[in-house]
């Protein structure tokens, strides 16, 4: 059996919630392996976007530890974590957040940019992303002048255009229609499945959750029904 | 170049916000840049006018004399001077005067006074004192003539044709005096100089001062004002420790000093100004950090370093600073322009000018400190406001601020 990419073990999550603490994640133990297509589900205030930064090196847990490819992530320094979401991760979020003064071929090389990538590779690989993902005709727009399912395309090109080891997705169909929901998801099941990506979900969205090869259930911070 | 991209862009976000802090900037440079100019035209205007009048580019006298200027103190052998000046390439005029101090009397009054025989001929083209005459004439050569400030003039109640009487130390130590007519009245930019310098021709003086061919200074106009240094250090050592050139620097060290201090006050007035401006950078850079904190969230996600966010936020603030200052600095220029051709007329506050050695019109003076302290400082100053909110950005965790409404 191979190595897992993204490791738990007693994962531990408390944050303060004006004043009180509240339990968002207790005890849990997950391996995600190469080129999975998991989701992370359960209703509002389950923890699931608060497990997902955890694996995203977004957070730091309140105990347990969070490997990835084998490291533990505990010792590194915030500098460290950064270097690692650059270089290994990307992530898709709900409201796309695309930097809205930048158009959608500049969003997507911005992070070729920050890995300190040519201009000319990080255009053509950019632009390579953009007709994979049929929104070459964007290239030159803002994201004022796109739709929400459109954004997201470029989202999830900025997340993938640098070969992440795994993309971490925060309901990415949360804004959008149902039928752009869908062709979102084919694409990123097209992603995974071509490309060898992995992918991390958290979502409520059953049309996500039906997508998933391997299912994770939360209620109130813990596993509830895991499925493979 | 993605990063300046971002970082001009998002300069262009809040257009009025920017553009009012840019006003701001521009105003502030524009007002500095005005004031610096003025302020440089009139301590230029006062080390002119006292080069060009009276002191001349360069001056020699017998060791000693600038310090103690005793009329024993003399050039013994001023043919040799006039030898040595004559084969300098770089000596354009030169004129020998005889200087003491002593006293000047009318019917009414006396004044005590500095007394300057000169060579008409060769003083005037060597300096301006003529065009200050405002009542008779200057010195013709003949005998017995003096030129007086208006000023003295009428604390001593005497005008043109009047006789005044002259008194001064001889060199034997005896006292000696003179009789001379007023031909000549004269207005400068200095109340003071008018109130206490006298001409009166060279052979008189020497007569009166029983000094024989003996003269006190020689004072000269180079071709090069800025190589003063070269050419007072070549004269020096053909002319040996027996004598000292003293460049205007020397001179009037005084106003040298004014200059040099000036320089250092005018780069703490920048500095005042920019500090001014910083409370509206850091004000404006504040909003605008704050209005992005999702924004640096997602950035921070998605892998940008804490380096990086500074440098944007940085930047911002630089492009805020280059902008405004560049604006500033060329409409400060289009008002310097005309001023610098047709002056700025203080004449309500003459009197006081005068008394400083100013005339009543200042002309601004544009130099390569004004431009290097308005151009350097109000942007680097810029920068610095954006310091603090920078580092709010740099603070900011990603998953709060990702989820900051």
């Amino acid at each position: 059996m191979t190595n897992p990419i993204l490791q738990t073990k007693g994962l531990e999550k408390i944050y303060e919630n004006d004043g009180v603490p509240v339990h968002a994640v207790r005890g849990i133990d997950l391996d995600v392996f190469a080129e999975d297509f998991l989701v992370i589900a359960g209703p509002s205030g389950s923890g699931k976007t608060t497990l997902l930064n955890l694996l995203g090196a977004l957070d730091t847990p309140s105990a347990g530890r969070v490997f990835f490819e084998g490291t533990d992530l505990s010792s590194k320094s915030k500098s460290e974590l950064a270097s690692l979401r650059l270089q290994r991760m990307g992530f898709i979020f709900q409201a796309y957040n695309l930097i809205p003064v930048l158009t959608a071929l500049e969003n997507i090389e911005f992070t070729m940019m920050l890995r300190g990538i040519d201009k000319a590779e990080r255009h053509a690989r950019a632009q390579a992303v953009m007709e994979e993902l049929g929104i070459a005709e964007l290239a030159h727009k803002r994201p004022n002048h796109m739709s929400g399912g459109q954004q997201q395309r470029v989202a999830i090109a900025r997340a993938i255009v640098t070969d992440p080891a795994v993309v971490l997705a925060d309901e990415p169909t949360a804004n959008i229609d149902t039928a752009t929901g869908k062709a979102l998801l084919d694409l990123m099941e097209r992603m995974n499945s071509e490309k060898h990506i992995t992918f991390i979900f958290s979502s409520h969205d059953p049309q996500v959750i039906g997508r998933g090869k391997r299912l994770l259930c939360l209620r109130d911070g813990r596993i509830d029904s895991p499925r493979e | 170049m993605i990063l300046l991209n971002l970082a001009w862009r998002n300069l262009w976000r809040n257009t009025r916000r920017s553009v009012i802090v840019l006003t701001s900037v521009a105003i502030g440079v524009v007002a500095t840049v005005i004031l610096d100019t003025l302020s440089r035209g009139m301590i230029f205007q006062m080390l002119n006018n006292q080069v060009g009048s009276h002191v001349t580019h360069m001056q020699i006298h017998r060791a000693g004399f600038h310090k103690n200027p005793v009329i024993q103190n003399t050039i013994a052998d001023p043919e040799r001077i006039e030898t040595v000046l004559r084969s300098d390439p770089e000596i354009v005029l030169y004129s020998a005067r005889v200087v003491t101090f002593g006293l000047l009397s009318s019917a009414t009054n006396s004044s005590g006074i500095s007394i300057v025989g000169v060579d008409p001929e060769r003083e005037r083209s060597l300096t301006t004192i003529r065009s200050y005459i405002v009542e008779g004439s200057y010195l013709t050569g003949a005998p017995r003539e003096i030129v007086i400030g208006k000023a003295l003039a009428e604390k001593l109640e005497v005008g043109l044709g009047d006789r005044v009487v002259a008194m001064a130390s001889a060199k034997d130590g005896t006292m000696g005096s003179e009789l001379f007519r007023v031909a000549g009245l004269f207005e400068t930019f200095s109340s003071e100089f008018d109130k206490t310098s006298v001409y009166v021709p060279r052979s008189s003086a020497q007569a009166m001062l029983e000094l024989g061919s003996e003269v006190s200074e020689f004072a000269m106009l180079v071709t090069d004002p800025d190589r003063l240094a070269e050419i007072s250090k070549r004269l020096r050592s053909r002319l040996g420790e027996e004598y000292e050139v003293l460049p205007y620097t020397d001179l009037l060290p005084f106003l040298v000093l004014q200059i040099e201090l000036y320089d250092q006050s005018m780069v703490i007035f920048y500095v005042i100004v920019g500090i001014a401006l910083i409370f509206g950078i850091i004000n404006t850079m504040l909003m605008s950090v704050f209005e992005r904190i999702k924004e640096f969230g997602v950035l921070k996600a998605i892998g940008m370093k804490n380096g990086r966010i500074l440098f944007m936020v940085l930047t911002e603030a630089l492009f805020l600073g280059i902008i405004g200052t560049v604006v500033g600095f060329l409409v400060g220029y289009l008002v310097y322009l005309p001023l610098s051709t047709y002056g700025l007329d203080l004449s309500a506050f003459s009197g006081s000018l005068r008394s400083f050695g100013v005339g009543a019109i200042v002309y601004p003076v544009l130099t390569a400190g004004v431009i290097t302290n308005a151009l350097i400082i109000i942007p680097l100053m810029a920068v610095t406001g954006a310091v603090y909110p920078a580092v709010r950005a740099m603070r900011l965790e990603p998953v709060r601020a990702i989820r900051y409404v």
